[in-house]
């Protein structure tokens, strides 16, 4: 028995302090039978912090807006989806930006960009000279570190279409030349082949003369000649023609390649929220490339992943459309955050603040956001991210600390729900602690351990597992001088004293089949007079003494040697000495078999309190025994 | 000498005046209760009695009490009855044997010649309403 509990204990203590190195306690409790006896139990099934607690916490501190999904890592918005990175980097980021404060060179930034993108518009000036300055002043706008050298890709990208098109201007009047001198090799071709065709005829004729007895080698040798200069030219021709082909695809190839570059980029600042650049970007395409150029062409699957549900034809002009509604949105986004602000509801304004971190984050927009509201933001952002990670790690007493101390930075946390979820938690937790006693009490170990194991996984630091422990180390260590010690006390006749000891007594004696029937009638024993004197008390309380006297008279018929109801019953005394006088006196001589004296007594007593039960008891025992004596005497008289 | 005449015929005369005297007296006694004779005792002090019974033991007493209940009745051996002293106090059992009782009713008042016998019992000997 005692190595049972050893190992119980031991092994908890190993358990528990486990999942508190390990920053978690297990995920499943041990299948276990619904407690009956023990009265109280932790809730059957298990895992109820799985169920309620973290979903609770999960929803009350994750400060991320709906629209972020760090498990998918992407970031949904207007049906569009951003790939999200990992909540780490995000947080790392987001709390960077809570930290800064706005600077002179990001309003410089801010004002360069609004220019230039003014000057791209449609109604703007386009002539070359201002297309040229305004390319020139990407090369100011670099020079910032808000713009982490992306207006010098958007430079570099208009540069190289117009090299292109320079290049392509050379070709064009090379390719000119070639296509003369094909026309002139074709003629030449042409006339070798009408000769040699001339020469053949006449041969022909030749040949039939002299069968006819007339010569011919002059023309034999001539015609020989014509022949192989008539290849040489076909070949000039066919290398003229070869050339020319190279080039015109050479042409096209380059031309398609500096329009595929700048859709290329075009999509990239999309995808990474450059709205600026993108739009800086489709402004250049639109000039340098004509209306039917407009087409996408490239970046196709990111674009397919950008906008999931879509089967429409992208275009630069799309790309553009969805950089300008970006860009209001997070103005819109800033103007909500402010607001909700204002208005005491920093929850929102922080779940709120989030999504247009990440859809505006390279926006100078965000600027619009007060230094002090930030600082204020991140203590509610880095509180909240603590106490969900309390939250995981079961440590109820945190999450309720940091619950309060939230709720006085956000008016609208749901403080309350919080605190509510953590009581009932730890409700279960020590319901759980509590059945484990019972049934370690009543001897029942293998209930004993699953309740206790449930208890830690509900709550692992609860104060009570701990005292559990040491409660049931102490009663291994009295066990072996519980014997002795019984056998004293019950000598001495000292109940109270070994109900005082019961729960050491009663591991010590669990499997003595001679004292343990001993003890629990003692222990019922000391109860009963326990719950006499509880009852005394209250009829007191409610002015009836005499009632109270009965039940401690009752009490002492069980032990009337006990402290705390003597103690009791000699406070009550004074205020029913005359119903006491005359019970006592019924009670003294009913033990001298002086009947009638006895029931003198009862009377009297009854008279004072009409109600009383041992008067009532006492009348009837009495009145049937001098009823008995006198009938024996008739009896003797009689014979 | 012959008997004398005139002494036999005083003698009706005197024992008829004897008789009529005799049972004069004994209607007188019949009247005046002589065979149950309460007033010439004492009443019971009850408060000693109730303290300490004994002391009075082969004590005979009057009591002048109103039946308060019946606390038991045993066909040929009688019946208990507490009683509440005319004199105030608590109430007492008496003992009314079959013999002496007729119909008592809760309520009428009596009474009554006790004696005090072994245990503290105050045995009803005779008993009148009053």
């Amino acid at each position: 028995m005692l190595k049972v509990y050893a190992s119980i204990s031991l092994g908890l203590v190993l358990g528990q302090i486990t999942s508190h190195a390990q920053g978690y306690a297990p995920a499943a409790a041990p299948a276990r039978p619904v407690p009956a006896a023990a009265g109280m139990s932790a809730p059957v099934g298990g895992m109820f912090e799985s169920n309620t607690f973290l979903e609770m916490a999960s929803r009350a501190f994750d400060p991320s807006s709906d629209s972020m999904d760090f498990e998918n890592g992407s970031f949904a918005w207007k049906g569009r989806t951003f790939n999200l990175t990992s909540q780490r980097a995000f947080r790392a980021r987001f709390e960077r930006f809570l930290l800064a404060s706005p600077t002179e060179e990001e309003e410089s930034y801010a004002l360069l960009m609004n220019d230039v993108l003014q000057r791209l518009s449609v109604a703007s000036d386009r002539s070359d000279d201002a297309i040229i300055e305004t390319w020139e002043m990407l090369f100011r706008a670099a020079r910032f570190d808000p713009d982490g050298g992306n207006s010098t890709i958007v430079a570099n990208q208009v540069f190289n279409a117009w090299r292109i098109r320079k290049e392509m201007r050379g070709t064009a009047l090379t390719q000119r030349e070639l296509a003369d001198m094909r026309r002139h090799q074709q003629t030449v071709v042409a006339n070798r082949a009408l000769i040699l065709e001339k020469i053949k005829e006449q041969k022909e004729r030749e040949t039939v003369s002299k069968t006819s007895g007339k010569g011919g080698n002059g023309k034999k040798a001539d015609s020989g000649a014509l022949a192989t200069e008539g290849a040489f030219r076909a070949l000039e021709l066919a290398e003229t023609e070869a050339k020319l082909i190279a080039m015109e695809g050479q042409a096209a190839l380059t031309g398609i390649q500096a329009k595929l570059q700048m859709q290329s980029q075009i999509v990239a600042f999309l995808v990474q929220r450059r709205y600026q650049h993108a739009l800086l970007l489709s402004g250049f395409y639109q000039l340098l490339f004509k209306g039917s150029q407009q087409q996408l062409e490239v970046g196709k699957g990111e674009l397919k992943s950008f906008f999931p549900n879509t089967d429409m034809v992208f275009t630069v002009d799309m790309m553009a459309f969805v950089a300008n509604e970006a860009i209001t949105d997070v103005n819109k986004g800033v103007d909500a955050v402010n607001t909700a602000y204002a208005e005491d509801r920093a929850i929102i304004a922080l779940e709120r603040l989030q999504e247009t971190f990440f859809l505006g984050e390279y926006m100078p927009e965000l600027n619009a956001i007060p230094v002090e509201q930030r600082r204020m933001l991140l203590d509610l952002y880095r509180d909240m991210m603590e106490a969900v990670e309390l939250a995981e790690a079961k440590d109820y007493n945190g999450v309720a600390q940091y619950a309060e101390r939230i709720a006085l930075i956000a008016k609208d946390f749901p403080e309350m729900r919080v605190l509510s979820s953590v009581e009932t938690a730890k409700s279960m937790s020590d319901m759980a602690v509590f059945a484990a006693s019972q049934y370690r009490n009543l001897g029942d170990i293998d209930k004993a351990r699953a309740e206790l194991q449930q208890a830690i996984d509900i709550w692992p630091s609860n104060p009570s597992i701990r005292e559990f422990q040491q409660e049931t180390t102490k009663l291994a260590t009295a066990g072996s001088q519980g014997v002795q010690i019984f056998d004293d006390l019950y000598k001495r006749g000292d109940h109270r004293g070994i109900y005082d000891r019961r729960m050491d007594l009663g591991f010590a004696l669990a499997e003595d089949t001679e004292r343990q029937p001993l003890l629990m009638e003692v222990i019922e024993q000391v109860s009963t007079i326990d719950l006499l004197v509880a009852q005394s008390a209250e009829a007191l309380k409610q002015g009836d003494p005499y009632v109270a006297w009965e039940l401690l008279a009752e009490a002492a018929k069980f032990d009337p040697d006990d402290a705390p109801m003597n103690r009791a019953r000699a406070e009550l005394a004074p205020r029913v000495a005359d119903f006491v006088v005359y019970l006592d006196r019924a009670q003294r001589q009913a033990a001298e078999a002086q009947h009638a004296g006895s029931l003198a007594g009862f009377l009297a007593a009854q008279d004072i309190y009409p109600a009383s039960r041992m008067c009532r008891e006492g009348i009837e025992r009495q009145s049937s025994a001098l009823m008995a004596h006198l009938s024996t005497q008739a009896e003797a008289v009689e014979e | 000498m012959p008997p004398l005449k005139p002494a036999k015929s005083r003698r009706p005369a005197s024992i008829w005046s004897a008789v009529s005297l005799i049972v004069s007296l004994f209607a007188v006694a019949l009247t005046s209760g002589c065979g149950d004779n309460f007033s010439d005792l004492e009443v019971l002090p009850t408060e000693s009695y109730m303290k300490k019974p004994s002391d009075f033991l082969g004590n005979t007493y009057t009591i002048r009490a109103q039946i308060d209940s019946q606390v038991k009745w045993e066909k040929g051996v009688g019946r208990i009855l507490a009683v509440s002293p005319e004199s105030g106090g608590a109430r007492l059992p008496v003992f009314v044997p079959d013999a002496v009782g007729g119909n008592l009713h809760i309520g009428q008042r009596y009474e009554m010649r006790a004696r005090i016998e072994a245990g503290g019992l105050i045995y009803v000997e005779s008993l009148r309403k009053y």
